[in-house]
């Protein structure tokens, strides 16, 4: 356990409406370093959140009832604190929706600390770092240079096509949040092929085959089963 | 900030629902009637309401009573008209008629409406229109005025019926509609409700251990409790799910998939459940994308390879493969292990079914998911014994059309 001293501590805001879920991740969160605030109602929730400032948000989606995903829609009316949702396994449509309504990561119950922590450090770090590029990405082997849209590994060039670069640029500046295939297909496609996964996943092979160490076990473009891609840095 | 009340009680979700819609007919049923057991078992017919085309009923029994209803009413009205004629002329009878007709077309169907106006005519005719008490009309006017009464009483009757009818549809399906709505809110709340005490089992117990704080044997302690939360929250998601099948809850949403990378996805999970057993994997070389449900076929593919280390000795030789037969393409989950009794091979993915030579610890779930994921995406399943030893599942999957792809080369 590792509590960063000498820094203020980052400030959790848990909308949830289970006692249980609250504490669990009030102890889970504090005992790593986090100051928890927690709400137990959606308006609550808004209103924990507009009173103060919060670093992240965990938003528990509940019942599909969209009551979570009307909490999502009136923070980001105002707000673009990170915002992570919790949610349960076979609720797909509920993910995607929170994530094009502006959820910056999931969570799916039943969760485990490290996993939770991960998961936290690395939307912080996303928001933290903000939409500033850098003018040559590097992870692994590979390297983008996007000044001159240079695509290496090792230092040996690869040819892409320029939708194969766009995939590519749009995953890189998205580092390690999930995407949508809808928010892929808009990006690089365009709005009127939102629809056609078969790009995608034709297209997401077509890097792993030429930038993936070994394309047959991804670990640069992952799947997101029934979701979308997450791109994760080496 | 204060606590909020323990709501969202799973009790107020179950009072909904109309008792003698749904039955929670798992545990009431003996167990040899459990073959393919509803867990949410509808008494209604799921079948949408007979509606046709134009909105009319399909043909639906005849009711003989409301015949006995048109013809007690031409009498009554007759009689009535018998006594009203004292001061209306004949002609204003007609209308009379016509109003019984109209009044009597908020009630019955068709058929007994067309009787109701024959019947009205033909008395009109035969007991008002001059010469009375024949069937001869003596005046132009009063053949024209029959005819006409004929065609329009028929006609406000046959109008008046077919609106009732659209009526009643409307109602019906809205009726199933809110039963379904109901059936949704009911799985979600028992999800809801069973999953958050697991949740706070494996996140407490998982803490403890990260906390680095526990004793040799306190930490052994919590990973059997983790370990425990885990197994049930498996049993949980695997009952929840037979239950969407059974409740017809599954939106399958098909969509171009690439068959190795849904292997991939599939045993990624499976290697800490199937450690004993060498998986093979085999896809058709140039498979293209297919359709179906990324999710739902990833767990019916998972069960299958589950299925077949459970049921096989470690050290067991497990092939998946892939390949494209005629006008299906099909997945197939292959062992060399002691292969099915042949009895057994029809009930196999029924709920709760379980070969008897079956280790104990299983559910009878795996395979019965595995069936109505496969069927809700328009596909079917089998199970066989292999040539040489050994059980084989395929998923047979219709090919539809090749899906358009962009062209576009460096």
């Amino acid at each position: 356990m590792t509590i960063t001293a000498h820094q203020p501590p980052i400030s959790v805001l848990v909308i949830d409406d289970e006692p249980q879920i609250q504490r669990l991740l009030t102890i889970t969160l504090e005992a790593n370093g986090y100051q928890v605030a927690t709400a137990g109602t959606g308006q609550e929730g808004v209103a924990c959140a507009a009173q103060r400032r919060h670093d992240i948000i965990i938003l528990d989606l509940g019942l599909p009832d969209l009551a979570g995903i009307d909490v999502l829609k009136q923070l980001r009316s105002w707000t673009q604190t990170p915002v992570v949702i919790l949610t349960v396994q076979d609720e797909e449509a509920d993910k995607i929706e929170a994530l094009d309504t502006g959820a910056d990561d999931y969570i799916t119950k039943p969760f485990n600390a490290g996993e939770l922590l991960a998961r936290l450090r690395a939307t912080l770090r996303r928001a933290d770092k903000g939409r500033l590029e850098e003018p040559v990405f590097r992870t692994g082997d590979l390297a983008v240079d996007f000044a001159s849209r240079r695509v290496t590994r090792n230092g040996l060039p690869v040819k892409l096509t320029a939708t194969e670069y766009a995939l590519l640029r749009l995953f890189i500046q998205h580092s390690g949040k999930v995407l949508t295939h809808r928010h892929i297909l808009r990006e690089v496609w365009g709005p009127e092929h939102e629809l056609k996964t078969q790009y995608l996943r034709v297209y997401v092979t077509r890097l792993r085959d030429r930038l993936e160490p070994d394309p047959a076990s991804p670990t640069l473009f992952l799947t997101e089963p029934g979701v979308g891609y997450r791109f994760v840095e080496a | 900030m204060s606590n909020p009340p323990a709501g969202r009680c799973i009790l107020k979700s179950v009072a909904l629902i109309p008792k003698e819609r749904y039955e929670l007919s798992m545990l009431a049923k003996a167990p040899e009637e459990r073959g393919s057991l509803p867990v949410l078992d509808r008494k209604e017919p799921v079948s949408s309401p007979s509606v046709g085309a134009d909105g009319k009923s399909a043909p639906s029994k005849i009711c003989w009573g409301h015949y006995e209803v048109a013809f007690g009413v031409f009498v009554a009205v007759t009689l009535l008209n018998l006594w009203l004629q004292k001061w209306i002329g004949y002609q204003a009878i007609a209308l009379v008629y016509l109003l019984a007709i109209v009044v009597l077309a908020l009630f019955v169907g068709r058929g007994p409406i067309l009787l109701g106006t024959a019947l009205t005519a033909i008395g009109w005719n035969f007991v008002f229109a001059p010469p009375r008490f024949s069937f001869h009309v003596a005046s132009f006017y009063d053949k024209m005025m029959s005819a006409t009464y004929f065609v329009v009483a028929l006609t406000i009757g046959q109008l008046t019926t077919r609106l009732r009818a659209q009526r009643e549809a409307e109602m019906r399906s809205r009726l199933l509609a809110e039963s379904e709505r109901l059936g949704r809110t009911l799985l979600n709340s028992v999800s809801h409700e069973l999953r958050t005490p697991i949740a706070a089992i494996i996140g407490a117990a998982n803490g403890l251990r990260a906390s680095g704080q526990l004793t040799e044997v306190q930490g052994k302690f919590a990973m059997e409790i983790e370990a425990a939360g885990a197994r049930l929250n498996r049993l949980v998601q695997s009952l929840l799910s037979a239950a969407r099948v059974q409740a017809g809850q599954l939106r399958p949403k098909l969509d171009w998939c690439d068959l190795s990378e849904l292997i991939r996805i599939a045993l990624r999970g499976g290697e800490a459940l199937t450690p004993s057993h060498s998986i093979a994997v085999r896809i058709a070389p140039g498979l293209p994308l297919l359709k179906m449900d990324f999710v739902l076929m990833e767990h019916a593919l998972a069960n299958l390879v589950a299925n077949a280390a459970t049921h096989t000795p470690p050290g067991t030789p497990v092939e998946i493969s892939a390949c494209i037969e005629g006008a299906h393409w099909i997945l197939e989950v292959a062992d060399r292990g002691p292969g099915l009794p042949p009895e057994e091979v029809e009930r196999i993915f029924d709920l709760f079914h379980r070969t008897p030579t079956a280790k104990p610890g299983g559910t009878g779930l795996g395979l019965a998911i595995v069936k109505g994921f496969v069927e809700a995406q328009g596909g079917q399943v089998t199970a066989a014994n292999r040539s040489g030893g050994g059980a084989v599942f395929r998923i047979y999957m219709p090919v539809t059309d090749a899906p358009d792809l962009p062209d576009e080369t460096l």
